[in-house]
């Protein structure tokens, strides 16, 4: 014997203060219903709730597997055929296991983060002075680990890779068998037939004296899909909010799928011209993945005509911009822009970026003799900042100590120009083309000659990510909706009404009852 | 000049308000407040005017600097505690019965901005200048959907935090206490089945609870209840800005250096994050085991959050070192 209790009863905090002379206070009603019944519910196991039920009538219970309630039916019936029949069911009943999902999720994410602690990409003696066999870390790790695993390339490696692909098999199988079952029982406009039913809901109320009509327009009003046949009423909210985990599922397979056409389809490489230059594409351009295949484009030039950058009052860089022509075979223009760092150029699949400066000669005259291009050297310095330098020899040039002028610039705005001992001389600006006095020779800064960095790219699987990209911001956002479901059924003038809700369960009853509120009361007109 | 002052003034002002709201909070802790209504609203307010204080300091740092306020550590901090007072104030508008978020987000506010403002993030306060990657319109979506979504998770962690403190607190102790006297056992046996059918509906906690009896710990249930529910609804929409984030930050980098993503630090560290709270939305999917095994979930969030905005900026390395220590 079960006693069975409605668990309305326990709200009795909720009591809110009703004038009795309109319609009675819903709460009354629930108090009355403390039944003791001897039967048990079998409720129907319509969102794969029940995982537990203890039954004692005559049908057999539905076989349920331990997660994915709603593949039961499909899970248990496959059993009619032969094994091989089977085993896709099998393989796909393994796959849509949710604990399976998440720990499949949650051994990515230790991957990754085990990714982001190892250093990547080092050479392997790296590995074997920081993770000696002798001395191992945690007491176990060693280079051998690292190595064997594939960890110093983690992004790419084996294991990860293979997690991945488990993980979208796993998403695939549940869309199939969880999701898609769940969008058709959801869509299914089933009316209650009984009070009971309808009282089983998690909110659950008696109008006396109401029509139902009232209640299907009121929530019509409130922008519920309402059914009406005969006597009941079946009316929905919200139902993208069940459609959209599906759409969450396929954009993170879309996603999956261009990132596996970027690995294995795209082109890049990095080129640094000096202005006035050319290049092209197709000599920069080295192929990442087996599946890539050059384009016609790859035959185009790229003329980098000039190279400028901008500067902020305080003499910090703000922006470097490129102007450059595409010609083709035939040396006839095809495209020109102007690029910067945030602006790429785009031509026949091919994209090439603004990423970087550098400082390639310097172009000075000497009492009048010249121009000299002095190449500009790279100095390393600690952080960010560049510093670039070069040397104006003065004298017998073939001497063992040679003495000389020398230049260091940071960028291509001011020259610091230092004599022959190393004294600093002056600062010049390339521009202003004023003459400076060093040790009786006259030096004029006529140019500062840049080049640009500049990164090539092609990349066929950008559109898919982008289409994954923007599926999955939109459905992510619409699955916060909360799929409510309301059934009524009218009993003489008792309108019985409930529902409930996916998401917003704390709402949902207020949102009840403020509707509730709204249904006109029928007033007896004339003496029967 | 007069926009220093202005920023600084806003600055103490919002920081002040907020530290008055807190002093009431933890009064109403102590004495019983609540009876004074007038009072308790008047905390909201403060939070209104802090929200307010906040929004003028990023609007005048906008306009003195040229720039969105968003570039480096300092500036996103500021962020990170408006995003707070606006949690707090949409919670606060829409909901007509109090709930627990006000207890989170208010102290939340006032201790990011406390270490903000505070001298360990040395000059960092001086706005500086956008280096050239970071001139672009991305750059708004990107870092304010981040923040956002920061500020949302970091409260939901926080909610699941405090019910599993609420949780394990009192089974700890009262365990011990357990009487084993027959005239209560029909009571708890009662409240067993009672507790059980409540359970298929809801949450799984009540399990923890049935040697009890039932009426004692009935408000301590409810506690739980909203607890749980308000960080499942507060994570689910910092899931979604995280979401638009990180997919915004990808589109950013792909127009930028031509690459959506590059398993650099700081990108690899937020989709750990992502993944954690796909992995407690799942989690709260499945019916069998709620409750408890999503908060233990949501609290390693937290964590790795922390580990996300501030641990990867330690290191100051990879392509979003810009929110570094020892930058500028």
């Amino acid at each position: 014997m079960i006693v069975t209790l409605n668990p309305k009863i326990l709200h009795f905090s909720k009591l809110n203060p009703r004038s009795p002379l309109s319609r009675p206070s819903p709460r009354f009603h629930r108090t009355r219903t403390i039944s003791l019944t001897t039967n048990c519910k079998l409720q129907n196991p319509q969102d794969g709730r029940i995982t537990k039920t203890i039954s004692l009538s005559d049908s057999a219970p539905p076989v349920t597997e331990e997660s994915s309630g709603g593949n039961g039916g499909g899970g248990g019936g496959g059993g009619g055929g032969g094994f091989l029949k089977r085993l896709p069911r099998k393989v796909l009943s393994v796959l849509s296991n949710l604990p399976l999902a998440i720990t499949e999720m949650a051994t990515i994410a230790a991957l990754m983060a085990l990714g982001t602690v190892i250093e990547q990409g080092e050479t392997p003696e790296f590995y074997f002075e920081k993770y000696p066999e002798d001395n191992p870390v945690l007491g176990f790790f060693t280079w051998r680990w690292i190595f064997a695993l594939g960890l110093d390339h983690m992004y790419s490696a084996p294991i990860f890779l293979g997690m991945l692909a488990l993980l979208a098999a796993s998403l695939m199988a549940c869309t199939y068998t969880t999701q898609i079952p769940l969008v058709k029982v959801a869509r299914r406009w089933s009316f209650m037939k009984s009070d009971e039913a309808i009282k089983k809901q998690d909110f659950a109320d008696t109008l006396q004296r109401a029509s139902i009509q009232d209640l299907g327009v009121i929530l019509m009003g409130d922008g519920y899909e309402v059914f009406m046949k005969g006597p009941s009423l079946y009316a929905f909210k919200g139902l993208a909010g069940r459609f959209a985990p599906i759409g969450v599922h396929i954009a993170m397979l879309l996603i999956m799928v261009g990132g596996t056409l970027s690995a294995t389809g795209s082109f890049r490489g990095s080129v640094t011209v000096p202005q006035g230059l050319n290049f092209v594409m197709g000599d920069v351009l080295a192929p990442i993945g087996f599946l890539s295949v050059p384009t016609d484009s790859f035959n185009t030039e790229v003329h980098v005509n000039r190279f400028t950058m901008d500067y902020y009052d305080s003499g910090e860089v703000s922006q470097f911009h490129s102007d450059l022509s595409l010609r083709d075979l035939n040396g006839k223009e095809v495209l020109r822009k102007t690029i910067s760092v945030n602006d790429p150029l785009r031509y026949g699949g091919v994209t090439i970026y603004q990423t970087d400066w550098s400082f390639s000669a310097l172009q000075v005259t000497k009492d009048g003799e010249g121009p000299f291009n002095l190449a500009m050297a790279p100095l390393k310095i600690n952080g960010d900042k560049k510093l670039y330098g070069t040397f104006l020899p003065v004298g017998d040039t073939n001497a063992p100590n040679v003495k000389g002028i020398s230049m260091l610039a940071r960028d291509l705005q001011s020259i610091v120009v230092y004599d022959l001992e190393g004294k600093f001389a002056g600062i010049r600006r390339p521009n202003s083309k004023l003459p400076i006095e060093i040790d009786g020779m006259k030096i004029v800064i006529e140019d500062a000659i840049g080049s640009t960095g500049l990164e090539l790219k092609t990349d066929p699987g950008v559109p898919v990510v982008y289409a994954g990209f923007g599926a999955l911001m939109l459905t992510t956002c619409i699955s916060y909706l909360s799929h409510s479901q309301i059934w009524a059924l009218q009993n003489g003038t008792t309108l019985v009404v409930g529902g409930r809700t996916n998401r917003a369960k704390n709402e949902f009853p207020d949102d009840m009852n403020r509707l509730l509120d709204q249904v006109p009361e029928l007033i007896k007109t004339s003496a029967d | 000049m007069i926009f220093s002052i202005l920023e600084h003034i806003l600055t103490h002002i919002s920081f002040s308000v907020v530290s008055i709201v807190l002093l009431i909070y933890f009064l109403t802790l102590l004495v019983n407040l609540d009876e004074i209504i007038g009072f308790f609203d008047s905390s909201d307010k403060g939070i209104v005017i802090t929200f307010f204080g906040i929004t003028g300091l990023l609007f005048t740092r906008w306009i003195y600097s040229g720039h969105f306020p968003l570039s480096n550590l300092y500036e996103s901090l500021i962020f990170l505690s408006w995003a707070f007072a606006i949690i707090h104030i949409v919670s606060y508008f829409n909901k007509k019965k109090k709930n627990h978020l006000n207890a989170i987000t208010a102290p939340s506010a006032i201790f990011i901005q406390g270490f903000a403002t505070s001298g360990l993030l040395n000059n960092m306060p001086q706005s500086a200048i956008l280096v050239p990657a970071l001139q672009s319109q991305w750059l708004m979506m990107h870092v304010s959907m981040m923040i956002l979504g920061y500020g949302a998770l970091l409260c939901g962690s926080l909610l699941s935090i405090a019910l599993l403190v609420i949780t394990f607190r009192k089974v700890g102790s009262t365990f011990w206490k357990n009487n084993m006297k027959i005239k209560f056992l029909l009571n708890e046996f009662f409240s067993f089945d009672v507790l059980y059918y409540i359970n298929e509906r809801n949450s799984i906690l009540l399990q923890q609870n049935i040697n009890f009896s039932f009426s004692r710990n009935y408000y301590r249930y409810q506690l739980i209840e909203q607890l749980d529910y308000w960080s499942f609804r507060i994570i689910s929409l910092g899931f979604i800005f995280l979401t638009v984030g990180i997919l915004s930050g990808a589109v950013w980098a792909n127009e930028t250096w031509g690459s959506y993503w590059n398993w650099d630090p700081k990108e690899t560290w937020a989709f750990i994050t992502w993944t954690i709270f796909a992995i407690y939305l799942h989690i709260k999917t499945n019916r069998n085991a709620r409750g408890i095994n999503s908060a233990i979930v949501a609290s390693l969030g937290f964590l790795l959050i922390w580990i996300c905005y501030f641990g990867v900026n330690l290191l100051g390395i990879g392509l979003h070192s810009y929110g570094s220590f020892t930058s500028n």
